[in-house]
């Protein structure tokens, strides 16, 4: 049940930031042609929304970091896998292995060092430029992001260990691409 | 993922085999972590071959490039620098803080709303209309048509899965042999990274901006932007798709393959209103950059708001229910590149500090190498990686090494990145890796080898062609110098 909160959660969030920051910057684009225009001028010009871009950096940043947990469920973080698949699948397997832990450690520490260096940055007062807002706020999306990520390492891994399988695909080719790999 | 296996390697070699893959990057780590503790002296002038050699066996093992790039950094921060370590995680962050870097995924949403929102049937229908009654009507009209959704999406891959889903299955009806149709569409779909507006350019400015690295007279050379880049990609974009279609025409002339009834006056016209809202996108996005409308970021959410509008009020093709599947696919390929580009940023900071770039440029000149030279060693280097990675990832990884040198040798910065773009293009299309190829079999259910037979014409076309891209600069930079733009 909780697992299947937070795959929903991932989707839901990912998804809504893609789509944000597309209608953010839409919107900003007609704003500035829009106070152009005399008729508009008045209504629009008072709108500030220089933050806009800013705030589209930050939403794609978060974006980036959650939906980089979200491909390693879905198994689309390319590597290079030429050798790997030369090999017999009982030797396959624990170099698979190996690759999902590594994983699993390198995102693992970097949320270690975010969790503290957002630690210390939330006792400053340090702003960002345009949106001012605080800064260990924004950049909270590295210690949750890749907690998750190691998170979801941890879970394809001990699928694979249980199961043998990991999921595979490219994002543009849900089942194109499969068939001719046996991964 | 994106691999088959060629061959196998037997049972009991396979089991040592397995073990050194795992052992040799524990192995390189615990090299550097004995330097650290001070239990082994590695000379300045080793480390960064250390870190290559970490780096390569982490890749070996197939991890994701993503991941084996972060590791090797961080064993690098750790055990060779004395930068704090925590510099990494927020590196993480800064790294794509750049408003440029933002659109790629809205270049990818726009280009999925499109492959999803049948303007690729239009385009092909439009094309056939067009030149299907010439020898190979409907592999010209492949080409034509590639090269058109091309111009409105910035990935290979999507292109072919536009084109060919649709295409292949009406050119073997039509009579014409598989491997043709497969072998048309695979390469063709590759001219997606050429044609403006293309993903892997963006990438090959974000690589390389903020260098200004030294040029051949000792003076500071700006690094090219997205917007040189997509306008110097047309007209190499155009020339390729005529000679993938001269191939193509040849072939089919030869073999006698169907050609279709020419089509009225009339009905292409009618043919091109209706595909006319999809090919108004290269409007917004080319013009819109040229004329000073929008930066290419803006260029690309418009164009990604006005795919949407298509794909589900003018065409139709696309039900809004379906709408966040598209978000949510669009979403997670992002940020397996924006993913890729962070530890990339990373790795060229390595580079940077380890001053790789500096040293090899600097060997480079001493030896006598002329830009002709160096130009050929870099397409040596490039197609050999195509065999084994991700264009975006061999982008992001070797343009920081490679610009430097170029621009020090005296090579355009635009024309540089388009040749990465034509080999890239290439590397697409062969086997092992070849990711177009994979698709491609997997529409038309043919295997690799097969399929790697039927794109032999076409490729023999396309090697020629980075011939004449790499020693013919003026091919790429007329257009930008036409428009007054370096």
């Amino acid at each position: 049940m909780f697992m299947r909160i937070l795959d929903r959660l991932e989707e839901i969030i990912i998804s809504c930031l893609i789509a944000g920051a597309t209608l953010l910057i839409f919107v900003a684009v007609l704003h500035r042609y829009g106070s152009t225009v005399p008729f508009l001028f008045e209504y629009l010009h008072p709108i500030d929304l220089t933050w806009a871009q800013e705030l589209c950096i930050y939403m794609f940043v978060w974006m980036a970091k959650f939906g980089a947990a979200y491909g390693v469920r879905q198994g689309i973080h390319v590597g290079v896998d030429v050798l790997v698949n030369r090999l017999g699948v009982n030797q396959r397997f624990k170099v698979i292995l190996f690759g999902l832990l590594a994983g699993a450690v390198f995102t693992g520490i970097i949320a270690a060092l975010g969790a503290s260096f957002v630690w210390d940055l939330s006792d400053t007062d340090s702003r960002s430029n345009d949106l001012e807002a605080p800064k260990w706020i924004v950049y909270l999306a590295i210690p949750l992001g890749s907690s998750l990520m190691c998170f979801r390492f941890l879970q394809v891994a001990f699928e694979y260990w249980r199961t043998g399988d990991v999921p595979h695909g490219h994002a543009h080719v849900p089942d194109a691409a499969a068939e001719g790999s046996p991964a | 993922m994106s691999s088959v296996a060629t061959g196998s390697i037997p049972a009991n070699r396979g089991a040592a085999f397995s073990w050194v893959m795992i052992l040799l990057p524990l192995l390189l780590l615990g090299v550097c972590m004995m330097s650290k503790l001070g239990m082994l002296d590695v000379p300045s002038g080793m480390r960064g071959a250390l870190i290559a050699a970490l780096l390569i066996s982490l890749f070996m093992t197939g991890m994701p490039i993503s991941i084996a790039l972060g590791l090797s950094v961080l064993t690098f921060m750790f055990t060779m620098t004395q930068v704090p370590i925590v510099a990494v995680s927020l590196k993480l962050f800064t790294g794509i803080e750049k408003f440029e870097i933002m659109s790629i995924p809205f270049f990818i949403l726009a280009g999925t709303f499109l492959t999803q929102g049948g303007v690729a049937k239009r385009m092909i229908r439009f094309a056939t209309t067009l030149i299907g009654h010439w020898y190979g009507g409907l592999g010209m009209a492949g080409v034509v048509s590639c090269a058109l959704f091309a111009a409105i999406s910035g990935s290979s891959v999507a292109t072919v899965v536009a084109i060919g889903s649709i295409l292949l299955p009406a050119m073997v009806e039509q009579g014409y042999p598989k491997r043709f149709g497969a072998g048309v569409i695979a390469t063709s779909g590759a001219l997606g990274i050429l044609f403006p507006p293309s993903i892997n350019l963006v990438i090959y400015a974000v690589a390389t901006s903020g260098m200004n690295p030294i040029g051949p007279n000792g003076q500071r050379v700006s690094s090219a932007s997205i917007g040189e880049l997509f306008i110097a990609g047309i007209v190499p974009g155009i020339s390729l798709a005529v000679l993938l279609g001269l191939t193509t025409w040849y072939q089919a002339r030869k073999n006698n393959y169907p050609r279709m009834p020419e089509a009225s006056w009339g009905e292409r016209g009618r043919a091109f209103l209706d595909s006319f809202w999809g090919l108004f996108l290269i409007i917004i996005v080319i013009g819109g950059i040229y004329a000073g409308m929008f930066t290419p970021t803006e260029a690309a959410a418009m164009a990604a708001v006005y795919a949407f509008v298509v794909a589900v009020f003018v065409y139709k093709d696309l039900k809004l229910v379906d709408v966040p599947k598209v978000l949510l696919s669009s979403a997670a390929m992002s940020a397996m590149i924006l993913y890729i580009v962070t530890n990339a940023v990373l790795f060229s900071f390595l580079m940077v500090s380890e001053q790789i770039p500096q040293s090899m440029a600097e060997w480079m000149s001493a030896q006598g190498f002329g830009w002709m030279g160096f130009l050929l060693l870099c397409n040596l280097l490039l197609l050999a990686a195509g065999n084994v990675m991700d264009p975006s990832a061999i982008v992001l990884i070797f343009a920081p090494i490679l610009f430097p040198v170029a621009v020090r040798l005296g090579v355009n910065p635009t024309h540089f990145g388009i040749m990465m773009a034509v080999n890239m293009e290439i590397g697409l299309c062969h086997p092992p890796v070849g990711l177009n190829l994979y698709v491609a079999s997997g529409i038309a259910k043919m295997g690799i080898t097969e399929l790697t037979l039927a794109v032999l014409p076409w490729l023999a076309t396309m090697i020629g062609f980075l011939v004449v891209i790499t020693y013919w600069p003026g091919l790429t930079l007329f257009l930008p110098r036409l428009l007054g733009m370096g």
